[in-house]
């Protein structure tokens, strides 16, 4: 806290201290905060294990600077974007040196699927007059075929003795990916196994850029409301090259299959609300509600609520429930009918672009030590459902015999404590 | 009086200089938590004897009835006055050692009430810093004149306060005399302490330094349709037509906010502009 008036140092003499004095007496502190998750589909699906650390310096003129790193290590299977078919299916494996087979009548999964990400980020925060409060962030992530950097800056002004605070950031990213197998061609056949994979070796990129604003203001003693308002744009190769669709016949069984394409820009806007009250003079409830959209044609609400049950004087416990709906991209597309392929510019049939709900139930448990340092421990499980959209009207019979959304089940535990030295 | 709050922390509580006066103290260690609250009081009432003006057996009485003599002061007492000369300076002379005995004069109790002229008059020519002699060690009053330290007495015993208990203990705490307040620092979580004044649904959030309110919505006056506050302009012995009912302020120490939330009460409607130019960081309840 600053004050330009000359007040000021006048205070401090009363009090028999000078203005270097006051700032030694500031407590400088590191805090350190771990966590780890670990994240199980079901059927053996993705497992991924991730710890993650940051240490935070704060300074008591109101500066502080932290850092974070995140490792991510991924295994298990992910579906390939594939539907179903009455026979086993052959795929070979995105480097083209391999192949996996699929039982009949059950969703293709890419058992290859396997990585390891590295995330770094670095921010400083620095009061800027008396009531602003400028934090800036670099941050990198990197996994064998990806890497990604960026930068970021977050204006915030708290007016009314910070019960009304305003902010305004800016973030941009520039993205790599250097795909296993090269590039392919969107909507191209996928070669065989024996086959060249005639693939384009090479590098391809994307830019981010998002901006936001956000409103947080203190409605009474007890409760506390934050809209936010982003847009978001991306730009370049926004494909997973790795994905693919089945062009079936009139039965629904595939004749081929052919990589997936996506546009190359993506524009987001989003608007988000939370409401924070405090019950009792003890507990904390929070209900939020997220609604984006983007001109890809997906759409996405989210309402998630925690409450938090302070139940001792050092223990909470903390349930939480989480809906999520969205509609599927324009482009999406379960499969492919025989030909359509090449009237197509785009088409993917990643589940991630599909129509489907999610609900996710947890329950998270704190304790504070004697000490004063926080740990907790945390359990949720997912479930996804998908709705049925984009399947083709001409094999729509055939194809009706498989579960072309089949459900997707996930628990994550999570374990976390902070110290300070 | 300690208490035992729902978060397992703990408050001290106890009435001084006209005041309820709370220690918070975030540390679940009761003995620990009596023994900081009884210093803090303590030091509370110690500043309330030393320089209260009501009492017959303190230096503030014999600075008074010097009868035109100098008095020789302490160190402390010394710091004290030189921060309300500096105030007078500073507020252009709206603000004054010597401006109590005013007071007498007025009642603000949200009535239609206003002084006579020729009263005011009389007791404004007892007042006047710039006919008090002081040169840092021995203060000379006027036969006729008083000084005391309203307005920035309660202010020093919080910023005195909390620098006792800080240097008696690493626990977080939080310093509130009155609704002026001060902290050590953010809360053993990492949050900010947060206290309600007065009547508003204000909530002042605080992670360290201080904050002070001047004003309530009780204490003013109503003449010819106007509404004043309770701070007399010592420059001409009325209150100041339409004064925010309360201002607070946050600065490093409770005596820096304190000072700015009075002076800007003493500038009336221009009470927003004087913080604005200040660089302060405010508050105003119209």
């Amino acid at each position: 806290m600053q004050l330009n008036s000359p007040l000021n140092a006048a205070a401090l003499a009363l009090l028999g201290l000078s203005q270097a004095s006051a700032a030694a007496d500031a407590a400088p502190g590191w805090s350190f905060d771990t966590s780890t998750l670990v994240y199980s589909e079901a059927d053996g699906r993705v497992q991924a294990a991730e710890p993650r650390v940051r240490a935070t310096r704060t300074w008591d003129s109101g500066r502080s600077a932290s850092l974070g790193l995140t490792l991510d290590t991924l295994t298990g299977a992910s579906p390939n974007g594939a539907t179903p078919s009455s026979v086993p299916q052959t795929f070979t494996t995105p480097s083209g040196n391999g192949s996996y087979t699929i039982a009949a009548g059950e969703t293709p999964l890419d058992d290859t699927f396997r990585d390891t990400r590295i995330a770094l980020d670095a921010s400083f925060s620095t009061p800027l007059g008396t009531r602003n409060t400028l934090t800036t962030t670099l941050f990198a992530s990197t996994e064998y075929d990806y890497l990604s950097i960026g930068a970021g800056a977050t204006i915030a002004r708290d007016f009314n003795l910070r019960n009304t605070t305003v902010s305004l950031g800016v973030n941009v990213s520039q993205d790599s990916i250097d795909p296993v197998g090269g590039v392919p061609q969107p909507l191209s056949r996928m070669p065989g196994e024996s086959e060249p994979i005639g693939r384009t070796e090479g590098t391809e990129s994307k830019q981010v850029f998002d901006v936001l604003a956000s409103v947080t203001q203190l409605l009474s003693p007890t409760s506390l409301v934050t809209l936010t308002a982003s847009l978001s744009l991306s730009d370049g190769y926004l494909t997973d090259p790795y994905k693919i669709l089945s062009v079936v016949g009139t039965d629904g069984e595939p004749l081929r299959y052919v990589y997936e394409g996506r546009p190359d820009s993506r524009f987001k806007q989003a608007v988000y609300g939370e409401y924070k009250r405090f019950v009792a003079d003890r507990d904390a409830w929070t209900i939020s509600l997220r609604l984006m959209s983007d001109d890809w044609g997906v759409f996405s609400q989210t309402v998630d609520s925690t409450y938090r049950w302070n139940f001792g004087a050092r223990d909470y416990l903390e349930p939480h429930l989480r809906y999520y709906r969205q509609s599927e991209a324009d482009f999406y597309r379960a499969a492919l009918f025989d030909g359509e392929e090449n009237g197509l510019v785009e088409a993917s049939a990643d589940p991630r672009l599909a129509a489907f709900d999610a609900i996710t139930i947890g329950l998270k448990y704190g304790h504070t030590t004697r000490g004063g340092l926080p740990w907790w421990v945390r359990l949720e499980g997912y479930t996804q459902l998908g709705r049925t959209a984009g399947v083709p009207a001409a094999a729509a019979d055939g194809l009706s015999k498989f579960d072309l959304e089949p459900e997707l089940n996930a628990v994550m535990f999570t374990a976390g404590f902070r110290f300070d030295r | 009086m300690l208490a035992r709050l729902d978060d397992g922390s703990h408050a001290w509580r106890f009435r001084a200089m006209a005041s309820p006066c709370e220690i918070l103290l975030d540390t679940g260690d009761a003995a620990l938590a009596a023994r900081l609250g009884a210093l803090a009081q303590a030091e509370a009432q110690r500043i309330e004897a030393k320089w209260s003006r009501y009492r017959p057996d303190n230096l503030m009485h014999a600075i008074n009835t010097a009868g035109g003599a100098a008095v020789e002061v302490d160190e402390e007492t010394a710091r004290l006055i030189d921060y309300g000369e500096h105030l007078y300076r500073f507020s252009e002379g709206r603000f004054d050692l010597t401006s109590g005995v005013l007071r007498r004069l007025w009642r603000f109790d949200g009535n239609e009430c206003w002084a006579d002229a020729g009263d005011v008059a009389a007791v404004l020519a007892r007042v006047g810093w710039s006919r008090v002699e002081w040169n840092g060690r021995a203060i000379r009053l006027q036969p006729d004149m008083e000084i005391d330290f309203g307005g920035i007495g309660k202010e020093y015993a919080v910023d005195r306060s909390l620098t006792l208990l800080r240097d008696a203990t690493d626990a977080p705490l939080l310093v509130n005399y009155g609704g002026d307040l001060a902290a050590s620092g953010p809360r053993r979580d990492g949050a900010e302490w947060q206290v309600g004044i007065l009547d508003s649904t204000t909530r002042i959030r605080l992670r360290s330094g201080a904050v002070a309110t001047s004003g309530s919505a009780y204490r003013h006056l109503w003449h010819a349709g106007r509404r004043y506050g309770h701070l007399l302009d010592a420059r001409n012995g009325y209150p100041v037509a339409d004064a925010p009912q309360a201002v607070t302020v946050a600065a490093p120490t409770c005596s820096a906010a304190g000072a700015l939330s009075s002076l800007a009460l003493l500038h009336g409607a221009g009470a927003r502009g004087f913080l604005e130019l200040q660089g302060a960081d405010y508050h105003v309840l119209d």
